[in-house]
């Protein structure tokens, strides 16, 4: 069957089986690897995206279910040569070590930042509840989202 | 430096196996035709439950019922007397619900507590309680607000009470053909004060070891008029507790025996061991959190 949707702002045409899950659309179907899989049970958040700007689990959403939808993966974020602030910040405070949670981790950044420009810790904690990092590097990826946020808000002023 | 994805080609071959019968209704009355017209089917509503427990073997689904497009699933309405919640009503919309929060307060944090910020996206309350898990986080508050459910087929509908809608651990009275269109929650005059509880491993993604939710009416004088309690994971279903509160009702404040209300809840349920928590811990937990609830909600 074929859907229609918006993957990081491009138009895409794809035919998919009723069971393709979105990550195996965004991952096989689309060539987006940067949207990784763990669990495959959502309840690690590796393999989070933006669909319609919300976070969602991408291996629990039937690729058909997305159809007509928006969805925003990590190869959305940067534009031109340049990273997004938040993937900058996860760079320059450390955040990153095997580096296989980041893409989820980004993009529930992401939907934090935008709606809050001064997050706090627990605030952070919360958006980040559903994305696991087992290198336990949780004090450096608050620190970026911080950062991020501080560095998007002095932008947009 | 950046690999554009219209660089990339579809590659649609590699998504598995070729298509079987996937139905999208648009409207009741399209599902109404759907389900005259065909049985086993495999119904999906935000798929959180769903995709898990086919995780691996989704294609040996054969026919695939998706409410998703069913705009008048999604409705909440507000009448005077009561209120509709559509089945298709996710968390997260009912977290956002300024309503829900002033009038049920308890269904709010329940919601709130509910796996992630991405299952919330997702999973709908109708979802939670069709697929009946003795942990379903809604279940113990819309036991308390004496919550109803609609249940429709092709040819009628029938009214349920949820304290009668759960027959076991993930099975209920929903019978082949058979939707869960709404949940229908009484509005009442009284002013109630409640509390949730929610005990698990972690905060965030779990399935709970022990729910509590309770909710109590008191006189103009403090006299506990009405009391409503429910446990969830601790019996084959959510569970009203009906022994204490029977002991709260007419107990003013500062009379209330706490460690009978708290015996009382610890007799009525009958946990299991499992990998969440042993069914002596889950006795003992049982105990605390009613104490700590009425504590709470006596304050």
């Amino acid at each position: 069957m074929e859907i229609k949707l918006t993957v990081n702002n491009e138009k895409r045409k794809v035919n998919v089986k009723p069971h393709t899950r979105l990550i195996d659309l965004l991952r096989e179907d689309l060539g987006l690897t940067g949207t990784k899989e763990g669990c495959g049970k959502g309840e690690c958040g590796a393999c989070t995206v933006l669909m319609d700007n919300k976070v969602v689990t991408s291996c629990l959403v039937l690729a058909v279910q997305a159809d007509g939808s928006e969805i925003l993966t990590i190869e959305g974020l940067e534009t031109k040569d340049k990273l997004h602030p938040i993937q900058q910040a996860f760079i320059d405070t450390g955040a990153v070590q095997c580096g296989y949670c980041i893409p989820g981790m980004i993009i529930s950044s992401k939907k934090l930042i935008d709606q809050n420009l001064n997050p706090s810790d627990d605030q952070i904690k919360r958006a980040l509840s559903g994305n696991i990092c087992r290198c336990t590097g949780y004090v450096k990826i608050v620190d970026a989202v911080k950062q991020a946020a501080h560095e998007i808000k002095s932008g947009v002023k | 430096m950046k690999k554009q994805s219209k660089d990339v080609k579809n590659r649609p071959t590699s998504s598995g196996r070729d298509s079987k019968e996937y139905f999208r209704p648009k409207s009741k009355k399209e599902l109404k035709e759907i389900l005259k017209n065909n049985d086993i089917l495999t119904i999906i509503a935000g798929g959180t439950d769903l995709l898990v427990s086919n995780y691996q073997k989704l294609y040996k689904i054969d026919k695939w019922l998706d409410l998703d497009l069913i705009d008048e699933f999604k409705e909440v309405k507000i009448f005077d007397d009561k209120i509709e919640i559509g089945s298709m009503v996710t968390h997260d919309r009912l977290v956002r619900l300024e309503k829900i929060k002033e009038l049920f307060p308890i269904l709010h944090s329940a919601a709130l507590d509910l796996g992630s910020p991405q299952i919330r996206s997702r999973g709908t309350i109708g979802g939670n309680i069709v697929t009946s898990s003795p942990a379903g986080d809604l279940l113990p508050p819309l036991l308390v607000y004496d919550a109803e459910v609609v249940i429709i087929s092709d040819q009628e509908e029938r009214k349920v009470d949820l304290n009668t809608f759960f027959t076991g651990p993930k099975k209920n009275v929903l019978k082949e053909g058979e939707i869960l269109e709404k949940i229908v929650i009484p509005l009442k005059k009284d002013k109630s004060r409640g509390v949730w509880k929610k005990v698990g491993k972690r905060k965030a993604l779990v399935i709970s070891s022990i729910s509590l939710a309770l909710n109590i009416v008191f006189d103009k004088d403090n006299i506990i008029k009405k009391a409503k309690m429910a446990i969830g994971s601790a019996a084959p279903v959510p569970l009203r507790i009906k022994s204490a509160e029977e002991i709260l009702i007419g107990q003013s404040l500062d009379s209330i025996d706490y460690i009978k209300v708290a015996k009382a809840a610890a007799k009525q349920i009958s946990p299991i061991d499992d990998i969440r928590g042993t069914a002596e811990y889950r006795i003992s937990v049982a105990k605390n959190i009613t104490k700590s609830a009425l504590k709470e909600v006596t304050k």
